[in-house]
């Protein structure tokens, strides 16, 4: 089976490890990952001034070369996600805009595509995971970080549910790891705030670790380079502001799902982790 | 106390066209506030930014940090109870200012480290919510 791919910018640069470990795992289950021969940067963080409709025009022109190749479009950055997603739920809607922006590129776009997440791909065909898995994860207790953009606008992503989600856990479940439930799941980790405030992101995410580790998480698990940056790499800082603080390694979903089905270590990436996962996957045979 | 009301009309419709928000739906309940991982950060919040715009309150609007603490987390717009989407609110206001060519944000300015070590998709967010 082979299904259009849409990567964005970060997976070719500092999430190179959500990347190559989805491609691999993927592969591992008969799935070829086909990446858009031509693409752009889908504008990262949308836009929510409704009178500009340039920042539509990157969405579209990847969504149209999408149609080409399937009419599903696998994309793993939650960014991208969202951004491809909301501007897809929105020309549906505002065909006028849609017909102007059609009118000035040289590719038209039919809205018809759908964007999926892996996550929602990987659960939909849980037994085609289940018969590939060669190392389960039991005994991993993982807390299952969904931040803001997989979830809301919940009437345009249709994720799942915005306050109470559970298919991340399903996936992690599936694996054979425990999901540890813990309320900041779905809080915010101070996103962009990063680059010019950078001490909200660095408490958010200071927050939303102790109190996953207050719940039991070994590691967290997400989706989202820039939550992984805040989450992962900010751990130095919030050392320095906090006497409190303990470490707690940050997983790409796919990283767990690579080791998982038994994927070659090169693959994962687990050397780019600031916090190194490795402890833990010790502690469970992983490694 | 100053009880003349300052509306300026033309403030509220462009806030409502930039947000396709109606400013009236909002009834003041401040949920949006209390949800609001920043909000510490921010000496005007979500609800009273809110509250001033209704009130064609403009200077007391651009002068309000709290939209320039908002990550677009839409955690308030899931959870108001009127359905006012208040982050496209919060970058109305961003957006106002920014085509006045005030952007906030300078490369110059930023840290070195955080430019080598961030990944791209945080920089250009940073720009696009904060500078023209
Ligand atoms: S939650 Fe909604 S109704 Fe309540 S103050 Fe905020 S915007 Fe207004
Ligand atoms: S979208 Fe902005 S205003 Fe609303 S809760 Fe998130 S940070 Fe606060």
């Amino acid at each position: 089976m082979k299904i259009p791919y849409y990567p964005g910018c970060t997976l070719y640069t500092k999430a190179k490890p959500l990347n190559d470990s989805l491609h691999a795992s993927f592969r591992q289950l008969g799935v070829e990952l086909n990446e858009l021969a031509h693409w752009y940067c889908c504008g990262t963080t949308f836009t929510l001034a409704r009178d500009n409709r340039m920042s539509l025009i990157a969405p579209v022109r990847i969504l149209a070369k999408a149609q080409e190749e399937g009419d599903q479009l696998i994309v793993p950055c939650s960014v991208c996600y969202n951004t491809l997603k909301r501007a897809n739920y929105i020309l549906k809607e505002d065909t006028e805009t849609l017909d102007i922006i059609n009118e000035h590129l040289e590719e038209s776009y039919n809205v018809k595509e759908e964007v999926v997440h892996p996550i929602e791909f990987l659960v939909k065909n849980e037994q085609l995971v289940k018969d590939n898995i060669k190392k389960n994860l039991a005994g991993m207790k993982l807390g299952c970080y969904y931040g803001c953009l997989l979830l809301r606008p919940q009437e345009e992503l249709q994720f799942d549910d915005p306050e109470s989600p559970s298919i991340f856990e399903n996936l992690v479940r599936l694996l054979g790891a425990t999901p540890v439930d813990f309320p900041l799941k779905v809080e915010c980790c101070g996103s962009y705030l990063v680059v010019n405030s950078p001490d909200a992101a660095v408490e958010a995410s200071y927050k939303l670790l102790r109190n996953a580790r207050g719940n039991g998480a070994e590691a967290l698990v997400t989706s989202c380079p820039l939550c992984h940056y805040n989450l992962d790499a900010l751990q130095a800082k919030m050392k320095q502001a906090h006497s409190d603080f303990q470490e707690l390694p940050v997983f790409y979903f796919s990283q767990l799902l690579a080791i998982a089905l038994g994927v070659e270590e090169n693959y994962v990436g687990l050397e780019q982790n600031k916090v190194s996962p490795k402890t833990v996957l010790k502690e469970h045979n992983l490694l | 106390m100053n009880t003349k009301v300052l509306t300026n009309p033309r403030f509220i419709k462009k806030i409502e066209e930039i947000s396709e928000q109606k400013i009236s739906d909002c009834y003041q309940c401040g949920r949006c506030t209390a949800g609001c991982p920043f909000a510490r950060y921010m000496d005007v919040p979500p609800s009273q930014v809110i509250r001033f715009i209704q009130l064609g309150l403009k200077d007391e609007v651009e002068k309000a940090q709290g939209p320039w603490f908002c990550a677009a987390c839409l955690v308030c717009q899931t959870r108001c109870p009127r359905g006012v989407d208040i982050p496209r609110l919060m970058e109305a206001v961003r957006v106002l200012h920014l085509r006045a060519k005030e952007g906030l944000l300078d490369v110059e300015t930023i840290n070195k480290d955080l430019l080598m070590d961030a990944p791209p998709l945080a920089i250009m967010s940073a720009f696009s919510k904060f500078t023209y």
